[in-house]
């Protein structure tokens, strides 16, 4: 308590002893104190804005802007090239005026779906008028890829007959050119007006034209073959289903393929797979090679009962279940269908099941919604895979109380895989009949050994691109909000890059798009939005709060400041009350002189 | 099919065992040639009870599936677990094990030198070891993925393994490697019925079906110790005809206590009568047939031979009363217990290292059984037994020395047991006698061990490092990047009463995030390892197809695995140090 206070020395010099030390004071009061205390509250206010300054968390700036204008337009429009070949027409119609009336017919189509794939941009039409006698042609700007005059009527082929492979590998030969559709429209056969599309890249429409009218039918059919088939792949609601491709960021799918065993009591049933493999999956994975990576992989699984129930129907002879219990089907409590260890980390796992009812429910039917039984007795579900229901053979005499153990024939193997094929196709979003039932009229559909036609193909690739775009554009799309909504969230320079990455691949995919190219760029940005989201930084302090800083630093400054604070306030109130009496008693002293 | 196997009708005997061989291989066989369906995948299911002196029953369930090396390795299955065989291609993984463990092995009453207890007692929490066949440099990033993916597959934390302090690379004492052996431990992970589904996920049959079907969660969790264990070992093509693709060997080793002591009339007047139990009383469930798709299903009743010589003893002594000896009728119904199913089949070990009293097995086949007609083995006793587990050749005990906050020492104590005086003596090397002891020690990085201070006693008396150390491997812990690891080889003098070792540690500081939840519990010390190379734990049976065709039989008989015996972790308590938890602090 060495508290040296200037009034001390004051009083005890010249202390009078008339003078009340508690309400008079004789000399002016001492600023000392108060200085000191003043300018360490000062200095304590002064580092404040340092310390707030050095807890500030660390925010890389992201292209928010960029961002949304991705996610309101992503986009990607490629490049279309179409060629219209009429043969046979004696009428000799004007190629620039069915040009004109094609290209209306296809605006026309196009001009309600402005999704991504579309080609409203860029847009080229050939069309060419083929006769014995005359050949007219138009040419858009490039004119080295389209059809040579006279090159179907040298091969000299009947079109009227129903050999329609014959007709495609012919066409081919003639055709085949990379990037350009063509629709070849014969004049001739029989009556009526049969279209029918090829394996590769080109349809042809066979029938006797004769009138005006007939001729603006057979243009709406060249039209709608080469916008709802080449650019759409022949899918019913428009074009691509953006959330329903299931390919992996990596271009990788693995098929994981299960034959279950419901009740391995009553019977086992095994494969073998190894020849499926490679015999019917083989040429499939091979044909989807520019698209995706697929891998395949088996296993038989026992004792998985599904998880709805089903009921005998006298009428069918056999159990039946029904499309509303689909969604129950699946059990995943016992249907330990396992994702893939050997898929890496963004492979897409598509499941195929075989279900081997028990000897209670076999026959199991599946029964459609218009009262038939589904011949293929399966169903999809999208992203997830296909279960096909596959009854023993005799499971209605069998009395088999003893389990036997038998292997799956080769037929039953490769029917099931049929339907398999089906629905790896309607998982894809294309059609898994080959009839096309357009606006103006049916279209036949040449199914490819292989699985898929070369234009499903490219329309698969495009899909692909579309897709990856999209999911990028959402993906940063959420991760912005995720930034926005969170201010107090730290972001690493790292999240910075991949976003600014991302965004520079899905640019370099719109640019590359309309120059034909739908190559990986858009797969690129995808799996960049996606590193970005999930990088491990934003997972561990995902939100630094404003209370958590408190709580770290009240324990250091709280005490202090309290007191600097508290010490500065009762200096200040001292100095006043001072000056007060000082005030008072040099009034007082004037008064009396 | 039952074979009576006795001393007095050796002859007889063999000609029944030889029959019952060609009846035995034709089955197999004919199953064989209906297995060819699935790829050579095979998969087999056991069950081992054991009673044990402490009134309670070993349950050992053992099941193994195979796999052949193929083209298709690795991509289509049909018995054999998807998950697994991926694993072993994408890690390369050529052995690994697994082991998930709640409670302490009882080395003193359940046995510590017979194959069973060397082989499946584990130390608390997760243990995980695994060998690639990869190059070195790779082996760590291997490592890393693979207890990702384990982390996954089992839903256990074992990708806290991943971090260079928590896993270190023996090379002396834990088993013969080259480098490419990794080892990790997790003393605190709790172990629960959400590490069981995904391994019955693993059996084909899951416990739908089979001895599986047994495990009735709470009968499982409430026994005394519970260890369920993963080993796989691969092999390439070529190398070995028989062992070459992947084995997978599941066992679920549990100590349970039969439930029938508490109602037991002889409660307090007759204390160590054994108490009557049966499959149904222990597990509350029977079993409804064998698992279909299974090879072969099995259960085995294994008396051990602490026991049988007491049983001998005692019929030595009724045999003036009692008629009807044990030995002619196989053991089944005597004097002294009941069995309530005949058995398929009885093994006798042939020939034990002390040769004195031998085990004897039972073997029961679940094949005729059904879901109308459950197996339920039963073991009642009529008359109190008491017996003793065959001993380890010493008691190994680990503890903490030292008071205080800063520092102290653990030691690590050797004692020989009771049934033999001074330590056994089994190997002569010029002339002096000296029995090899293997000791393996990993210690976390915060527990700063000062190796130069270890001390050895011998009869409690100081001695030179070099007298009793034959070989030590040390590599000290660096902070935060690696554990400590202490591997010594020790040649200990023979009728030694007791041996001793202590090192000095100090507690190093930690980051507030470096601390576990629930840290004021403290922190747990992985077990440490003894192991006795000069001992061989295996048993021996009369030359027989079946035992070939069994897992836990062959493991049994032809397992010259090391004699391993874990001391169990130690708990060490530290100051919370709060540091500052944020970098934007």
């Amino acid at each position: 308590m060495s508290e040296i206070s200037p009034e001390v020395p004051d009083n005890r010099q010249d202390a009078p002893s008339h003078v009340d030390p508690n309400s008079t004071r004789i000399t002016k009061p001492g600023v000392k104190r108060l200085v000191l205390t003043l300018s360490v509250l000062f200095s304590l206010v002064l580092g404040f804005p340092f310390l707030w300054k050095s807890v500030e968390i660390y925010r890389s700036s992201l292209p928010f802007g960029e961002i949304s204008e991705m996610e309101s337009n992503p986009s990607l429009s490629f490049p279309c090239r179409f060629q219209a070949v009429f043969i046979n027409f004696n009428s000799n119609p004007s190629p620039n005026h069915l040009q004109l009336s094609i290209l209306d017919k296809i605006t026309e189509l196009t001009s309600n779906s402005s999704q991504c794939g579309a080609c409203a941009n860029d847009l080229a039409l050939s069309v060419t008028v083929d006769s014995i006698s005359s050949c007219t042609q138009t040419h858009p700007t490039d004119n080295s890829n389209y059809y040579r005059c006279g090159a179907i009527s040298a091969v000299d082929f009947d079109f009227s007959n129903d050999d329609d492979d014959g007709v495609d590998e012919l066409l081919e030969s003639v055709l085949g050119v990379k990037n350009v559709y063509s629709v070849v429209v014969v004049n001739g056969g029989g009556e009526g007006i049969r279209a029918v599309v090829g394996k590769y890249r080109h349809a042809w429409i066979v029938g006797s034209v004769e009138e005006e009218e007939e001729e603006s039918v057979l243009v709406s059919r060249v039209a709608e073959i080469f916008v709802k088939m080449f650019v759409n792949g022949g899918t019913e609601n428009g074009l691509i289903h953006g959330e329903f491709m299931p390919v992996g960021a990596d271009r990788r799918i693995v098929l994981s393929f299960n034959l279950l065993n419901a009740e391995p009591n009553d019977w086992v049933y095994d494969w073998d797979f190894q020849r499926v493999d490679e015999t019917l999956l083989a040429p499939i994975i091979k044909v989807l090679g520019p698209i995706a990576n697929i891998s395949v992989e088996s296993q038989v699984l026992y004792h998985t009962p599904k998880s709805s129930f089903s009921y005998w129907d006298e009428k069918w002879k056999s159990y039946i279940f029904s499309t509303k219990d689909l969604p129950f089907f699946v059990n995943s409590n016992e249907w330990h269908l396992d994702t893939s260890i050997a898929a890496g980390g963004r492979s897409k796992i598509l499941q195929f099941v075989v279900y081997v009812p028990s000897a209670k429910e076999c026959p199991l039917s599946l029964l459609l919604p218009t009262g038939e039984i589904s011949k293929t007795n399966g169903f999809i579900s999208p992203m997830w895979g296909g279960v096909v229901v596959w009854n023993p053979p005799g499971c209605l005499n069998s009395e088999t109380n003893h389990p036997s153990r038998h292997t799956m024939s080769r037929e039953d193997l490769q029917a099931v895989f049929e339907v398999f094929m089906g629905q790896f196709r309607q998982l894809f979003g294309l059609k898994s009949n080959n009839l096309y039932i357009g606006a103006s009229g049916t279209y036949h559909l040449l199914p490819s050994g292989k699985g898929f036609t070369e234009w499903e193909l490219d329309v698969l690739s495009r899909q692909f691109a579309c897709f990856n775009l999209h999911s990028c554009a959402t993906t940063l799309g959420s991760l912005s909000r995720l930034v926005q909504s969170l201010p107090r969230m730290i972001i690493m320079d790292e999240i910075g890059k991949l976003v600014q990455f991302s965004l520079e691949a899905a640019k370099l995919a719109q640019s590359n798009a309309s120059l034909g190219d739908n190559e990986s760029s858009a797969g690129q940005a995808r799996s960049l939005a996606e590193d970005a989201f999930f990088h491990p930084s934003i997972m561990s302090i995902s939100y630094y709060s404003f209370e958590h800083c408190f709580a770290i630093y009240s324990p250091f400054f709280l005490p202090v400041s309290m007191h600097v604070l508290l010490a500065a306030l009762r200096e200040w109130k001292r100095y006043k009350q001072e000056k007060a009496k000082y005030t008072a008693w040099k009034a007082k002293v004037k008064v009396e002189s | 099919m039952a074979i009576l196997l006795s001393r007095r009708s050796n002859l007889l005997a063999v000609v029944v065992l030889l029959l019952c061989q060609l009846f035995l291989y034709a089955t197999v066989s004919s199953s064989g040639s209906v297995l060819k369906q699935g790829g050579g995948e095979e998969f087999s299911e056991e069950l081992l009870l054991k009673p044990f002196p402490d009134r309670k029953v070993l349950a050992h369930f053992h099941f193994q599936s195979r796999a052949p090396h193929s083209s298709s390795h690795g991509r289509h299955h049909h018995l054999f677990p998807k998950a697994i065989a991926q694993l072993v291609k994408k890690f390369r993984v050529k052995e690994m094990e697994l082991s998930f463990t709640q409670g302490r092995w009882r080395y003193e009453q359940w046995g510590g030198f017979d194959p069973l207890s060397s082989n499946n007692a584990k130390p608390p929490g997760v243990e995980l070891w695994a060998v690639f066949d990869v190059p070195q440099s790779l082996v760590d990033v291997y490592w890393r993925n693979l207890t990702h993916t384990l982390s996954g597959l089992f839903c256990a934390s074992i990708n806290f393994l991943e971090s260079s302090t928590t896993y270190s690379a023996p090379e002396l004492t834990f088993k013969p490697s080259f480098g490419n052996l990794r080892y990790g431990t997790l003393p605190r992970e709790a172990v629960c019925t959400e590490n069981l589904t995904p391994w019955l996920k693993l059996l084909p049959c899951r416990d739908k079906a089979g001895l599986s079907a047994l495990m009735d969660r709470p009968s499982i969790y409430r026994g005394f110790y519970h260890s369920q264990r993963l080993r796989l070992t691969s092999s390439e093509s070529g190398s070995d005809e028989v062992d070459s693709g992947i084995g997978l060997d599941q066992t679920l080793t549990v100590v349970l206590q039969p439930s029938s002591w508490r109602t037991g009339k002889t409660y307090s007047v007759e204390t160590n009568i054994q108490p009557s139990w049966s499959i149904s009383s222990i597990f509350g469930r029977n079993i409804p047939g064998k698992c279909v798709i299974a090879k072969s299903s099995n259960v085995y009743l294994q008396l051990d031979n602490g026991l049988v010589g007491e049983l001998k003893n005692l019929e030595r002594e009724n045999a003036k009363y009692v008629a009807n000896t044990f030995e002619s009728e196989g053991f089944q119904s005597n004097h002294a217990f009941k069995i309530s199913v005949t058995p398929d089949k009885v093994f006798e070990e042939v020939d034990n290292l002390h040769g004195k009293s031998t085990s004897v097995i039972y073997g029961f086949s679940v094949e005729k059984y059904s879901d109308s007609q459950p197996f339920d083995l039963g073991l009642t006793w009529k008359i109190p037994v008491v017996w003793s587990c065959q001993q380890a050749p010493l008691h190994a005990s680990r503890f903490l020395m030292g008071s205080g906050n800063e520092r102290g020492a653990i030691a690590i104590s050797l004692e020989p047991t009771e049934s033999s005086e001074g330590l056994p003596t089994s190997h002569i090397i010029d002339g002096r006698c000296e029995l090899r002891v293997d000791i393996f020690q990993v210690v976390p990085w915060y527990i700063k061990v000062y190796f130069h201070t270890l001390q050895v006693f011998v009869d409690k008396q100081p001695r030179a490092m070099a007298d009793v150390v034959d070989k030590i491997r040390v590599s000290p812990s660096k902070d935060k990047v690696s554990p400590g690891v202490m591997e010594m080889i020790l040649k200990l003098p023979c009728g030694s009463k007791s041996a001793a070792f202590s090192l000095e540690f100090d507690k190093g500081f930690l980051h507030i995030d470096e601390y576990p939840p629930d840290a004021n519990q403290g922190f747990d010390i992985p077990s440490a390892l003894i192991s006795f190379p000069s001992f061989n734990a295996r048993m021996n049976f009369s030359e027989d197809e079946f035992l070939n065709n069994s897992p836990i039989l062959s493991k049994f008989q032809h397992a010259l695995q090391r004699h391993h015996h874990y001391m169990h972790s130690i708990c060490i308590v530290f100051w919370i140090i709060a540091q500052c938890a944020s970098e934007a602090c």
